[in-house]
């Protein structure tokens, strides 16, 4: 029991502390400031908790299949967010704007991750011989994620030269693919988006139920067996990126601005 | 002079693709199979369930336990949350033949399955 609660929180805490340190790094790059960071973490607390209270009549919504229908909005909010955050830095827009759109990022991630940890743990509250054991678990769990992300923070920002720059970018643009695939993913689980095929079995090579598979799908959203749709989200989310943020230098250079 | 193509020929036309699709629908939407998978003391029941291929099948997913339990698989590529006393759906499908394991992630020792399919 308490393995398995150490597992379940450090999935949860690391898909969303890699994100944060993703865009912590970027913060530093750009010599921003991180007053935002307070206010998203508590955002994203309480719509966590929100979240979670609410799940029972939430998953009733659309028949039933109202959780998925939340989970996909989320996440597209999430890419969405992202594409906004990545033409802001392109074209050094103003402060307020670029403290939004990562404070939006950092909020709707937690509130996703978190509304998970929060049902589980909701659900041994009332089971009190379980309780310690699942709260060691969930705190060693959280404190496995949390270091994690804080390391991945310090390797972004000693990287050398441009890389300091596009990696962590690229890391955001892999992110914002992840989020894409996994709403795609919630969207057919509801019948919402018509079937699309298998487009390869990789589990033989890498299985997602294996350590190495578990880190993949945390870090890049690694799926064993992607559907057309996912495959096609998960680029597309990329591409958008990558136009948001190449679209304003290059318009910068055309109308030749400084 | 008197062209096929009047008033009351379209509308006649028209009247009939209308219950002709109504009829087509029914037979669509009616035609989802509905399987029913309960959860009691972190249990599946049936653990194992058998759909044909190729198919699209509605799971219907009761949780009898007063504590929540994700459905998970990896072979299927589903995820849901089911609060305690409560019940949900999740659609899986069309699938080739084969074994597609499920398990509960918040009780994984326990709550297993497999999804069989012919």
């Amino acid at each position: 029991m308490l393995l398995n609660s150490v597992i379940l929180i450090l999935q949860e805490t690391l898909e969303a502390a890699l994100l944060i340190s993703v865009l912590l790094a970027l913060n530093f790059q750009f010599r921003k400031s991180w007053t935002w960071l307070p206010y998203a973490l508590i955002f994203g607390l309480v719509g966590a908790s929100l979240y979670a209270f609410y799940i029972s009549p939430i998953s009733e919504w659309f028949d039933y299949v109202g959780q998925e229908v939340t989970n996909a909005s989320i996440h597209i909010a999430i890419v969405f967010a992202m594409v906004c955050y990545t033409a802001i830095v392109s074209t050094n827009i103003a402060g307020r704007a670029y403290s939004l759109a990562a404070a939006l990022i950092v909020s709707l991630a937690i509130l996703r991750e978190g509304s998970e940890i929060l049902v589980y743990l909701s659900g041994f509250v009332y089971q009190t011989e379980e309780f310690p054991a699942v709260g060691v678990g969930a705190s060693i769990g959280f404190g496995i994620g949390l270091s994690t992300g804080i390391i991945a923070y310090y390797t972004l920002v000693k990287l050398p030269g441009k890389w300091s720059i596009l990696l962590p970018l690229a890391l955001l643009a892999i992110f914002a693919g992840s989020m894409a695939s996994q709403a795609t993913l919630e969207l057919s689980q509801a019948d919402w988006l018509p079937y699309t095929a298998m487009l390869w079995d990789s589990s033989s090579l890498i299985s997602e139920s294996s350590i190495m598979g578990q880190l993949l799908y945390a870090l890049f959203g690694y799926e064993a067996t992607p559907s057309a749709a996912q495959v096609a989200a998960y680029l597309g989310a990329i591409l958008l990126l990558v136009i948001s943020a190449c679209i304003p230098r290059y318009y910068r250079r055309v109308t030749q601005q400084c | 002079m008197k062209s096929p193509y009047n008033f009351k020929n379209i509308k006649k036309f028209t009247q009939g693709l209308i219950v002709t699709s109504l009829l087509y629908s029914t037979i669509i939407y009616a035609g989802t199979p509905v399987i029913k998978i309960a959860i009691r003391d972190h249990l599946f029941f049936p653990s194992e369930i058998v759909i044909p291929a190729n198919t699209k099948v509605k799971i219907l997913v009761e949780n009898h336990d007063p504590t929540p339990e994700e459905f998970e698989s990896y072979e299927l590529n589903r995820e849901k949350v089911i609060a305690g006393n409560s019940k949900t759906v999740i659609y899986v499908g069309p699938l080739p033949p084969g074994n597609y394991p499920f398990f509960g992630e918040f009780f994984p020792r326990t709550a297993q399955g497999t999804v069989i399919v012919k």
